[in-house]
Order: C-alpha cells, then sequence, then structure tokens
C-alpha cells in the first residue's frame, strides 16, 4: 500500500480492542504499537522497560507531582509525552501502523492518515470474555474490568479535552459484543477501505 | 475575627488549589489576592488603607524605592514591587545570554577545559552549577545545564542521572548564597533591607562551607558508577567546539559584559545605594538596547505567569499581616522555644526546610518574613539570625523531594525527555540525605557563629 495509513484503536477492557488491532495489523501489514513503544524507548536508553511499563496509561499523581514552565516530574507523566512524542515522530516520517489507546486519536489529531475507532462491549459479554481469558471469577472479572476502564479513563481523560469513549471524538464506535470479534474486524475493514480511497 | 477567619481560609485554599494543580499557579493565586481584597479586606475590616497599604504601589514612586542612601529597609506589608521589578529585568538578560549561546558555550568549554573526563567535569558542573546560580535564577542554570549534560553523556557514554541530579542540588545551594539566587533571598533581603553583602557574609559563608562537603558526599556517592558507565574517551577533536554554540558574537560579548555589569551592580549595592529595583530596571534596558531587533522577542520569553503569581502571593500573605495572623503565628512559636534562640533557630530551620521540601517555598517564606520579624520584636532576638536560617531552610530544604523546588522539576523533565526517568524513590535516596546533612551542618555553623 503506498498511502500512509495509521489506525488508533481506544477499546474497553474485555471488548477485545487489542485482537481486533492484532487482526488489522494482519490484514494491513501494518507494525501494531502497545506496550512495545517502552520498549523502543527503553533500548534508546538502556533502561528497563518493565520498570518503564508500570507507568504507562497511568493517571499521574497531583499531590506528588509539580508543574514548572510546562515541564513536570511525574515519571507517569514523563513516560506519556515520550509515548506521545513516539506517535508523533512516526506519523511525521510517514510511517504507517496501528497502536492501541494511549490517547492516539487526540495526539494524532489532525493527521491525514489517521483512523482512529472505539471499541466497546456489553458488560455482560466483556465480563465472560475476562473470565475465559484470565481464569477468573465472576467478580474478580467484574473488578478487574471496573479497575482497568477507569485507569484508562483517568489517563486519557487527564491528557486530553475530548472524554475517553465519547463517540463524537472518534470515526467510528463500534460494540463488539453485537458481531464479535471477527464481525467487527469485517465492519472496520469496509470503513477503512472506504476512507482509503478518499484519502 | 471575620477578617482572620476569611484570610486563613483565602490562604489554605491558595496552598491547596497551587498543590493540586486545578489551574495555573498565577491564576490562583491572582484570583485568592482579589478575594482577599474583597472578603478580607473589604467586608471583613472595611478598612481602605489596609487595601492601599498591600498594593503599595505608591512606595515604587518614592525615591528610596530606586536610590537608598544608607541602609534603608523596604515595608514587608503587601506587594514587594522591588523583587517583581527585580526578577523581571533579570529574566530579560537571561533570555538575552540565552539567546546568543552563552550558558551552553560555558558548559561546552568547561566540559573541554577538562578533557572530557567525566569524574571532573562532574564535579566541575557542581561548582559550575552553584556559581551560575548565585546569580541566575535556577531554572535556567539547569535547563541548559541538564541539556548538555545528556548531550555529554551521549557522547561519552556515561548514564546522565547522577550528574543532573547533583547539578540540582548544587544550583539549589548556591541560590541560597546571595540575595539575588532564589526568590526566597530577594523577597527576605527586599523586605527586611538586607544587601547583596549581608546575604554572602551570611548564607554565602554557609553555602560555601555546605558545598564543599556536598561536593564530597556526592562524589563518593557517584564517582564508582560515573567511573564504570563512561566509555574510554575517544578523540577529543571530533567533539563538539564550544564556539559552535555561539550565535551571534556580538552579542555575545555584550551579553557577557552586561552579565558582568549586573554582579558588580549587585556586590556593590550596598555601597552604590542602587537598590536592586533600580539594576533589574537598569539590566532590563540595556539588555534590550543592546538587543536591537530582538528586544521584542525577549520581552515576549519573560515569564509573566511567575511575576504575576508572585503579585497574588503578596496580596494574599499581606491579608495574614493586616489580620494578625502573622503575629499570632510569631508568638506561638516564641511560646513553645520559650525565648531560647538556638531552639527559635532549629525550630525555623527544620520547618522552614521540612516545609519547602513539600511546597512552594516562594508563598512559605513570603508569610514567614513577617513572622520571624514579629519574632524579633517581641523576644529580643536579632533578626538578621532569623533572615539567615530562614533563607537556608527554605532554599535548602526544597531539594529534598522532586517537587520541592522548581530546579528539581526542570532537572527531572529535562532528563525524562531523553528518555531517563527518575522517579521519586531514586530522587530521595540520594537527595535527602544531602538536604539533611547540609542543613544540620547550617544549624551547627549558625550555632558556632552566632552564639
Amino acid at each position: 500500500m503506498n498511502k500512509q495509513l495509521i489506525i488508533s484503536i481506544g477499546r474497553e477492557f474485555g471488548s477485545g480492542g487489542h485482537e481486533i488491532a492484532q487482526k488489522l495489523s494482519d490484514i494491513y501489514q501494518l507494525t501494531l504499537y502497545d506496550q512495545n513503544i517502552l520498549e523502543e524507548i527503553a533500548k534508546k536508553t538502556n533502561l528497563d522497560h518493565n520498570e518503564l511499563r508500570e507507568l504507562e496509561e497511568t493517571k499521574r499523581n497531583k499531590l506528588l507531582s509539580r508543574t514548572v514552565r510546562g515541564m513536570n516530574n511525574s515519571a507517569t507523566h514523563n513516560v506519556t509525552l515520550l509515548q506521545f512524542d513516539f506517535l508523533k515522530k512516526k506519523a511525521d516520517a510517514g510511517e504507517s501502523f496501528i497502536v492501541v489507546g494511549r490517547c492516539a486519536e487526540f495526539v494524532l489529531k489532525g493527521h491525514p492518515a489517521v483512523i482512529s475507532f472505539f471499541v466497546l462491549g456489553d458488560h455482560d459479554v466483556k465480563k465472560q470474555r475476562i473470565m475465559e481469558l484470565y481464569h477468573l471469577s465472576d467478580i474478580e472479572a467484574r473488578a478487574m474490568m471496573y479497575d482497568n476502564d477507569r485507569r484508562r479513563k483517568q489517563y486519557h481523560n487527564s491528557y486530553c479535552p475530548s472524554k475517553w469513549g465519547d463517540s463524537r471524538y472518534y470515526d467510528l464506535s463500534i460494540n463488539s459484543s453485537k458481531l464479535g470479534i471477527d464481525g467487527s474486524v469485517k465492519i472496520m475493514c469496509e470503513y477503512i477501505n472506504a476512507r482509503i480511497v478518499e484519502m | 475575627m471575620i477578617a482572620q477567619i476569611f484570610a486563613v481560609i483565602i490562604f489554605l485554599a491558595m496552598f491547596v488549589l497551587i498543590v493540586t494543580e486545578v489551574l495555573e499557579r498565577h491564576v490562583i493565586t491572582l484570583g485568592c489576592g482579589l478575594l482577599t481584597l474583597l472578603l478580607v479586606f473589604g467586608v471583613g475590616m472595611r478598612s481602605m488603607d489596609a487595601v492601599i497599604e498591600t498594593l503599595n504601589v505608591k512606595s515604587i514612586f518614592t525615591l528610596s524605592f530606586w536610590y537608598a542612601a544608607g541602609e534603608a529597609s523596604e515595608s514587608s506589608s503587601g506587594i514587594n514591587w522591588a523583587t517583581i521589578i527585580f526578577v523581571a529585568g533579570m529574566m530579560i538578560m537571561v533570555e538575552g545570554m540565552a539567546r546568543v549561546g552563552f550558558f551552553r558555550w560555558l558548559c561546552m568549554k568547561i566540559a573541554k577545559m577538562v578533557h572530557y573526563r567525566v569524574v571532573p567535569i562532574f564535579v566541575t558542573f557542581m561548582i559550575l552549577s552553584s556559581f551560575l546560580a548565585m546569580f541566575i535564577d535556577s531554572i535556567t542554570v539547569i535547563l541548559f545545564l541538564a541539556a548538555v549534560t545528556i548531550e555529554l553523556s551521549q557522547l561519552l557514554k556515561f548514564n546522565p542521572i547522577p550528574m543532573i541530579l547533583s547539578e540540582v542540588f548544587c544550583a539549589n545551594l548556591g541560590g541560597s548564597a546571595t540575595m539575588c539566587g532564589d526568590p526566597p533571598n530577594i523577597i527576605i533581603g527586599t523586605s527586611l533591607g538586607y544587601s547583596f553583602g549581608d546575604f554572602m557574609q551570611n548564607t554565602g559563608i554557609l553555602a560555601g562551607v555546605s558545598l564543599i562537603t556536598i561536593l564530597i558526599y556526592f562524589y563518593f556517592a557517584f564517582h564508582k558508577e560515573l567511573e564504570q558507565s563512561a566509555a574510554k574517551i575517544g578523540d577529543t577533536a571530533s567533539y563538539p567546539d564550544p564556539r559552535e554554540a555561539i550565535t551571534d558574537k556580538r552579542g555575545f560579548v555584550v551579553s557577557a559584559l552586561i552579565f558582568l555589569c549586573a554582579v558588580v551592580l549587585l556586590v556593590t549595592h550596598a555601597q552604590t545605594g542602587l537598590t536592586v529595583a533600580f539594576i533589574g530596571t537598569f539590566i532590563a534596558i540595556v539588555t534590550l538596547i543592546t538587543s536591537g531587533k530582538n528586544a521584542l522577542s525577549l520581552i515576549k520569553k519573560v515569564d509573566y505567569k511567575t511575576l504575576l503569581f508572585f503579585i497574588g502571593l503578596f496580596v494574599v500573605v499581606g491579608g495574614l499581616e493586616q489580620t494578625g495572623i502573622l503575629n499570632l503565628i510569631a508568638s506561638f512559636i516564641g511560646r513553645i522555644s520559650g525565648g531560647n534562640v538556638m531552639l527559635m533557630v532549629a525550630i525555623i530551620i527544620w520547618i522552614s526546610a521540612i516545609a519547602s521540601a513539600f511546597i512552594d517555598n516562594i508563598p512559605f517564606a513570603a508569610t514567614m518574613i513577617p513572622v520571624i520579624k514579629s519574632l524579633a520584636a517581641t523576644q529580643g532576638v536579632d533578626l538578621s539570625i532569623l533572615a539567615w536560617t530562614l533563607a537556608i531552610g527554605t532554599d535548602i530544604g526544597g531539594s529534598a523531594t522532586p517537587i520541592g523546588a522548581s530546579a528539581n522539576v526542570v532537572g527531572i523533565a529535562t532528563a525524562a525527555k531523553d528518555g531517563y526517568i527518575i522517579k521519586w524513590g531514586k530522587y530521595c535516596k540520594v537527595m535527602a540525605p544531602a538536604t539533611v546533612i547540609v542543613v544540620l551542618l547550617s544549624m551547627l555553623l549558625i550555632y558556632v557563629r552566632y552564639f
């Protein structure tokens, strides 16, 4: 494919957003960026990417951080900015890729090659998927879903003027529980193909 | 009573809002300042005199504001315009120096002078950081020093974090040495009528002894790590030439001369009678005139938010002062110390240091100045001893945690831009003990020298 294509996927925990991204990555032969962005950053600085991983997609603690002339000491904040910078540089360099989460629909907003999706799901379907995937009980799966979605929402909303999951800020929002993962991928491909023609 | 309640609520609300960063800090202090004028002075005190005294505008139009023959003292009540004008003037001068590449040239020149050997760079950069911070705000010092440190670390293959942490500590320490090094010192000096020389002879000596101690501390804390990680030095001829940092040769010479002139004027201001407000204004005007077409861009780069932050802050603290709250705090400190001056010094230096480690030291110092003034008046204590104690406590305490001082935040953020993440644990492990050592040492030196 000659045209640059960047797909950003926001997702609710348990909706299968990551699996969808993986399938789209295979279909369009695009590099998938998620936590591996930190590996790239860690390689450059000789840092342990596991150390960085615990800081990503987390809202900064305002009581333990301070802003001076736009700069902040928060490790989570700085890791977030490193990831944003990584995505912007890749986009500006003309690379095509898929990115999961990381406020990509906001960070890359206005870039002509970006198509943004938000994948959501029905509560019970998501819970069932989490129970099977992580071998958890009903209560554990619900708690895990609640904690992850709350963390993602706080993280997203502290960096973006738009609200996490608000359909007005994504090109297409899709409920993966209705058509399943493959059905959703099919619809999303149709949309992507239509957009590519328009690019 | 109602005025006092309003003053305390507004002050506490201001602190909470600053810490939580709900809004930009200048918006917070200006908003709280406005509320102080309306609720404390208007509703509570019904005193137009208190408003006029706190706004303090008429002081600018007096001769003593610009030229003080003898030991004239500024009023500590209300907005300290001398501090604001001086800080604004120095900001313009520093922007002028940065524009022509002065700081980068200086750092690279020193690195070249020590033949790009890592440990000598480490030691000389700590000294440079302290020296520059004596005259220039620590944010600017660390912005340039940390950036050059990262550049050199990539060239010489060493971990820049130890060096940046040491530079941050030394910048805060250097700032404590002079009247213009750190905002609390400028406020203390202009509010209580102390000169640059007074600071040099008192906090300067404390900072000098502390610097020697802390050089040894950081050397033993980091030299093995730096020596191990540093690659063998290659052909230094291929390293960047310091002269490449200079963007405008004529501007560079002029900036260096203006900086020298500022240092001379500050060092001699007690003798010449020129106030810091005059020096700040003069330096700014000369910088702007010599910058030609770049003058407008220099003005635009002035950190107006910090200046507005100061204005709002002074009004809020003025509310506490006018309502007598700060006198109550002073008498409380006097009571618990039982008139024992040594205990009073210990209380002030440790409370200042601990508070400054977690909250902005500028509002803390501004609040404490009327307190120590009242303590000196009611307990018969030498005001200058309490002033030096307060200055050292607030300036040094800020080094203990990542959020204690602006330089810490800037150093951490500059390192992070290149992927060097400094978390709280990593920071405090080295910096908190260093802070305790210096505060303890300073307290002992104050005891030895003044008692």
